[in-house]
């Protein structure tokens, strides 16, 4: 059985569940302290004060989580990845797991990227948010695309999950009447985030990043092969990571072309390691692969 | 009160719900495990039972916030009498 391990994109994260988790799991615990010690203050403690569920502290004690339950589900489960993937925030967990950069510098990095994303998006595209939205076939949503076009309303795909399941970047005072739209095709608008994410809009990020925070760290070619989340190509070398990491800003994620990669590859389980409501229950992903939840709540089971 | 059917259907939408546990009318859902897909697959469970299509207001977040609420929007689509009140 070929295994590829996932790590999962951010969803909210409440601080009482990840760090239950952070406190009785031996590895997270030690990651934890690794990672205050590299962003130079305590995650732990940040985490707990912070009221938005994905500030920076929340985005690394997530990372740190789902690192966390990637060695657990190693050790717990005997697994040998041959692959890994990690759409959306999983790059940064991905890049850690892989090797590409000691778990250290990848716990910087995700603060920097928090921070530099935060700045960005303050004074950004401040009326840009992404919306969610799921049971919109692509037929029926096609009509619906066309008259925001017509409208003068710019969009742009965002996150292609499943069939009839997107995220959309767009103007926020677009989403009412888009949401009105979608229900009336029997879609269902899920939610709507801001800052936005993934869109062409952004390189101005993108270029940010280059040039001001990647420069300081340098990539190793990753131990376990990545495919990438925004085409399915398979990444093997330091400076393909690099160049996932900054793609990932204006491009679109695309997990069901991971699916069609990691299929292609001969996998046939997919280890979901971290705090995952998405990428390891939607119908692409359980009708191709044996789906193993490493989450917190069945890393906190006592083992029978 | 909703029927059998229903009763089933969202139980089964509830993964913290314990076997013989009581679903009360204003059950906050969300408490009980039902998220996004979950919504999505509760959904097409009462399309295909009930025969309806859920559609414009009934597909609003509300809709899924409490298991009175969700039987008297499936009432609506079905023609069937709304909750009575308590």
């Amino acid at each position: 059985m070929s295994t590829a391990v996932v790590f999962p994109g951010m969803g909210p994260n409440r601080f009482a569940d990840a760090a239950k988790f952070m406190m009785v799991n031996p590895s997270a615990r030690r990651l934890l302290a690794a990672a205050s010690d590299a962003v130079g203050y305590s995650v732990m403690n940040r985490f707990r004060d912070s009221e938005d569920d994905y500030s920076e502290a929340a985005q690394v004690a997530f990372f740190v989580n789902c690192v966390a339950l990637a060695e657990w589900a190693r050790e717990r489960y005997g697994l040998e990845p041959a692959f890994c993937a990690g759409p959306s925030f999983g790059q940064k967990a991905l890049t850690a797991f892989t090797g590409a950069l000691p778990f250290e510098d990848a716990a910087r990095l995700t603060a920097l990227l928090a921070r530099r994303t935060a700045e960005y998006f303050a004074t950004e595209h401040r009326d840009l948010v992404t919306l969610s939205f799921v049971r919109a076939p692509w037929e029926a949503l096609a009509p619906l695309l066309e008259e925001l076009t017509e409208r003068g309303e710019w969009h742009d795909f965002s996150c292609y999950l499943d069939d009839g399941f997107y995220m959309l970047t767009l103007r926020a005072q677009a989403v009412e009447e888009f949401e009105r739209r979608i229900r009336s095709i029997g879609g269902l608008p899920l939610y709507t985030m801001r800052p936005p994410m993934h869109s062409s809009r952004f390189s101005g990020l993108r270029e940010q990043v280059a040039d001001e925070v990647l420069g300081e760290f340098t990539f190793s070619d990753p131990e376990i092969p990545v495919v990438a989340d925004g085409d399915g190509s398979v990444v093997r070398t330091g400076e393909g990571i690099r160049n996932m990491l900054l793609d990932g800003y204006v491009t679109a994620v695309r997990w069901p072309s991971v699916v069609a990669t990691l299929k292609e590859l001969g996998v046939t389980r997919l280890c979901v390691a971290g705090p995952d409501r998405l990428f390891g229950r939607v119908d692409c992903t359980v009708s191709n692969f044996e789906v193993l939840a490493a989450d917190p709540v069945r890393a906190m089971r006592p083992r029978t | 009160m909703w029927d059998q059917q229903f009763e089933d259907i969202l139980r089964r939408a509830l993964p913290y719900m314990e076997p013989g546990e009581t679903i009360l009318a204003d059950l906050e859902l969300r408490d009980y495990g039902l998220d996004s897909l979950g919504i999505v697959d509760l959904l097409m469970d009462l399309e295909s039972t009930y025969g309806v299509q859920f559609r414009d207001e009934s597909l609003s977040r509300e809709t899924f916030a409490t298991p009175a609420g969700l039987w008297a929007t499936l009432s609506s689509l079905t023609g069937a009498g709304p909750l009575p009140a308590a």
